[in-house]
């Protein structure tokens, strides 16, 4: 009754890494996590540390996918969205991230929620012209609020009908979480780059490291190229999540006050900060700013780069 | 009633189904959320599968298909 | 480029909350949800067939150790044990019949040698009611990665039992290709068996009260299988698998015999059965899985067809229903047809020659099996999962009755039934 056979006949969805030598001290280490291309720059050719850094790295990012996707079944986030009103334990790492989110909420004055997930229903962008009815949306305002969460750490309960989920900054997490990993192990320069969310701990002996942050606009690729040494740097982006109708453009970044979305949001935000989960949230908030992005990004005395 | 296909015939058929523009079918690396799921592996089972197999090895002259027996048993 | 100004009230505030979420104590506590390397797999089954037949308590465990990288190594134990009474082959009569038990050994008492003998009722089948074996198996696997896309396997069984000792190997080699989308796989087997019936093996086709003997007889078993996996869609996987496999050696069930009829249907003698020394056999396996949201349809269909003329259809569906908080439902349905071995019949006839082969156990008779079947999961915890599933399993042979005077009113080849429980219990850590 062997049942080795049918690992050969796998799940070819088995995920793996692939290293891969840029220039002559350079080595890149590239897989997929959390819907994205991932990769790590570590300036070394020593093939043989390589090969236990990537194995690290890479599996740092699939356990916090692992961990917090909503996609999957046994993560944390949809145990919690199953919980239907009953109080759920969580450990320190989901405690220390509701946190965050619990102090973003506030720091963004309500407009950053980690319980806006259920706009999903009625909100699909996919480019075409199906707006939903104004009385679809006001329905599902009642279960938007991370003030309706009770929150108290260990516990978190989640009432009936809401959800959690830490999409909104989840990447950057794992990229400063992956950098401080790699940093432990690593003593030369390294550069995480999950989709365009990145971190760094130095510069190569060399030079900056020289990033493009791709950001398409109507009729022309206006690539940002940025000479990045240390910290995070994130980019937040509208261009290709969205609905027309009637001329008027309804962007995915959405007023969890209203339900509706944000008017006049910048096509594209990147923000350059110490770390990759405040360059991100720095760029979300900036984007939840609508019109004023650009003037609260001044007001906050960072390094940023908007496109509209 | 029972349609009889030639054995060489319904390979050929199915084969062909399941290669023919296996270039253009499939997902992107990121669309696997639905398949990482254990109830979407191949043998969600296999305690319940093994099992099964050597009981209907027991029962029945057909056999395995999808793996090794691993080994047979006094009883066929 | 914007001219730096020192950061605002709201920059510090979520600098602040940054370092707290990136902290040291946040980092070391993420050990506590590390891979769990451990699989124990257990399962409990009772199967039980109607009439006083056959019926197994069957135990079996199973541990896999991830290694990391793919790198898995497994083990199972199971241990069957039977007893019930079992068909020997011969036909129902109208008057009574006395076999020895098991049919392998003399009817006749045998210096030095335990005789049991059994008596049948006049109209029932002959079934041997002292039928017990007990079996110990085990299997090792390992499987690794060789490169990127490429998958190795290979493995060993091994089980004893009074009569039966199989000693078989396999390897498999798979490789990705198309992004993962599609994987190609090839295996192959090897297995060796040792077969000594109690009493001694009968020389095939002998006559039973003969009592001809011969030795330890061997058989050894060759597969090959080849197979590609597809993901048609986000929720849909399609495997194809092509299998052949060639047995040589003594195949014939040393304990079965032959009813030998005049042309009235009354018993004259009793033969032992003879099968070819070979036997080539090739199958063709179809899986689809489809999701859809949390439900789970897992469909298959496989053609079988050997060398010894029988030919077989299975369909077998199985539909996981997900009841939310980690309980599920999951319906089986199995419908199964083959047609009867070229050799196969329900006896011989007195008038003619024997055949050259000849058997009349109904696992080589033409039937269709049906099983219907649930199976409830709980979830226990975060890694343990406990299943219970209850099926029955009917079989329902094309050849019931003769026209033969002497067998009028009699069932030759009973409907089987047979219930099959099965309690499991997984848990990773």
């Amino acid at each position: 009754m062997s049942t080795a056979a049918r690992m050969a006949v796998a799940a070819p969805s088995a995920p793996d890494f692939q290293i891969a030598v840029r220039g002559d001290a350079l080595t890149a280490v590239c897989f997929t996590a959390m819907a994205s291309p991932c990769e790590v720059l570590l300036e070394t050719a020593d093939m043989q540390e390589v090969a236990e850094l990537a194995r690290a790295a890479a599996h740092e990012a699939w356990r916090i996918e692992r961990k917090f996707s909503r996609y999957r079944e046994d993560s944390v986030v949809s145990e919690i969205n199953r919980s239907e009103g009953n109080p759920v334990a969580v450990d320190q790492e989901t405690a220390a991230l509701i946190d965050y989110a619990a102090q973003c909420h506030a720091l963004s004055e309500g407009r950053f929620d980690v319980t806006s997930g259920v706009l999903r229903g009625c909100w699909r962008f996919d480019g075409s012209d199906r707006v939903p009815e104004v009385a679809a949306v006001a329905r599902l305002l009642p279960l938007i609020g991370f003030e309706k969460l009770q929150w108290r750490s260990p516990q978190i309960t989640v009432p009936p009908g809401m959800e959690v989920d830490f999409g909104g900054f989840g990447k950057e997490y794992a990229v400063d979480r992956v950098l401080a990993i790699l940093c432990t192990q690593f003593p030369g320069a390294v550069l995480v780059n999950f989709g365009g969310d990145l971190a760094s701990n130095c510069a190569p002996t060399q030079a900056p490291w020289q990033v493009g942050v791709e950001r398409p606009g109507t009729d022309r690729e206006a690539r940002l190229l940025l000479e990045f040494s240390r910290g995070g740097l994130a980019t937040s982006g509208d261009t290709h999540r969205f609905l027309e109708r009637n001329g008027t453009r309804y962007g995915h970044i959405l007023d969890v006050r209203t339900g509706w979305p944000v008017p006049l949001v910048p096509r594209s935000v990147t923000v350059a900060a110490g770390s990759c989960v405040e360059a991100g949230m720095l760029a979300t908030f900036a984007m939840l700013q609508g019109r004023g992005a650009e003037d609260f990004l001044e007001a906050q005395g960072v390094r940023y780069w908007s496109l509209r | 009633m029972r349609v009889r296909l030639p054995l060489r015939v319904l390979i050929g058929w199915i084969t062909t189904l399941s290669l023919c523009g296996c270039q253009t079918v499939g997902i992107k690396p990121w669309q696997h959320d639905i398949l990482a799921r254990p109830a979407m592996s191949l043998v969600s089972d296999p305690m319940a599968a093994a099992i099964d197999d050597h009981i209907y090895f027991s029962k029945e002259a057909a056999s395995g298909g999808r793996n090794f027996g691993g080994g047979g048993c006094g009883c066929n | 480029m914007q001219l730096k100004r020192p950061p605002s009230a709201l920059h510090l505030g979520l600098m602040a909350a940054s370092c707290a979420l990136l902290s040291p104590a946040a980092r070391v506590q993420a050990a506590d949800s590390v891979e769990q390397p451990f699989e124990l797999d257990s399962a409990l089954l009772y199967y039980k067939e109607n009439s006083g037949r056959v019926q197994t308590i069957e135990p079996v465990v199973s541990l896999k150790k991830d290694f990391g990288d793919q790198r898995i190594l497994g083990g199972t134990f199971t241990v069957d044990s039977l007893s019930g009474a079992t068909p020997n082959g011969a036909l129902p009569s109208r008057k009574p019949q006395t076999f020895a038990s098991p049919s392998s050994t003399s009817l006749i008492p045998q210096p030095g040698k335990k005789t049991t003998l059994y008596t049948i009722v006049p109209g029932n089948l002959p079934q041997d009611p002292h039928f017990k074996e007990q079996r110990f198996a085990g299997d090792a696997d390992w499987s690794q990665p060789l490169g990127l896309d490429n998958t190795l396997s290979f493995g060993g069984h091994a089980s004893t039992e009074h009569d039966f000792d199989s000693l078989s190997v396999h390897t498999d080699y798979s490789r990705d290709f198309n992004e993962k989308n599609t994987t190609l796989s090839a295996g192959v087997s090897e297995e060796y068996d040792q077969i000594h019936a109690h009493g001694g093996n009968p020389v095939p086709g002998s006559d039973y009260e003969l009592y001809e003997h011969e030795g330890g007889q061997t058989k050894t078993v060759s597969g090959a299988l080849i197979g590609v996996t597809q993901i048609m869609a986000r929720n849909w996987l399609m495997d194809l698998n092509y299998t052949y496999d060639h047995s040589e050696g003594y195949l014939t069930d040393p304990y079965r015999i032959l009813s030998v009829l005049d042309p009235l249907g009354s018993v004259t003698g009793y033969r032992y059965e003879n099968r070819p020394d070979s036997r080539g056999r090739q199958g063709l396996y179809w899986v689809n899985k489809v999701a859809f949201g949390t439900t789970v349809l897992d469909v298959s269909y496989r053609r079988g067809k050997d060398s010894w003329g029988i030919g077989s259809d299975t369909v077998d569906a199985h539909l996981r229903i997900d009841l939310g908080r980690g309980v599920y439902l999951e319906p089986h349905l199995r419908w199964y047809h083959q047609s009867a071995a070229d050799f196969y019949d329900l006896y011989l006839s007195a008038a003619t020659p024997a055949p050259q082969f000849m058997s009349a156990d109904p696992r080589l008779a033409a039937f269709i099996g049906t099983t219907a079947g649930l199976k409830l999961g709980v979830t226990i915890g975060r890694y343990g999962e406990m299943s219970l599933r209850l099926e029955e399993y009917e079989q329902r042979p094309s050849d019931q009755s003769s026209a033969l005077p002497q067998l009028q009113g009699l069932n030759l080849n009973p409907n089987l039934t047979a219930t099959i429980a099965q309690l499991s219990w997984r848990l990773q850590f």
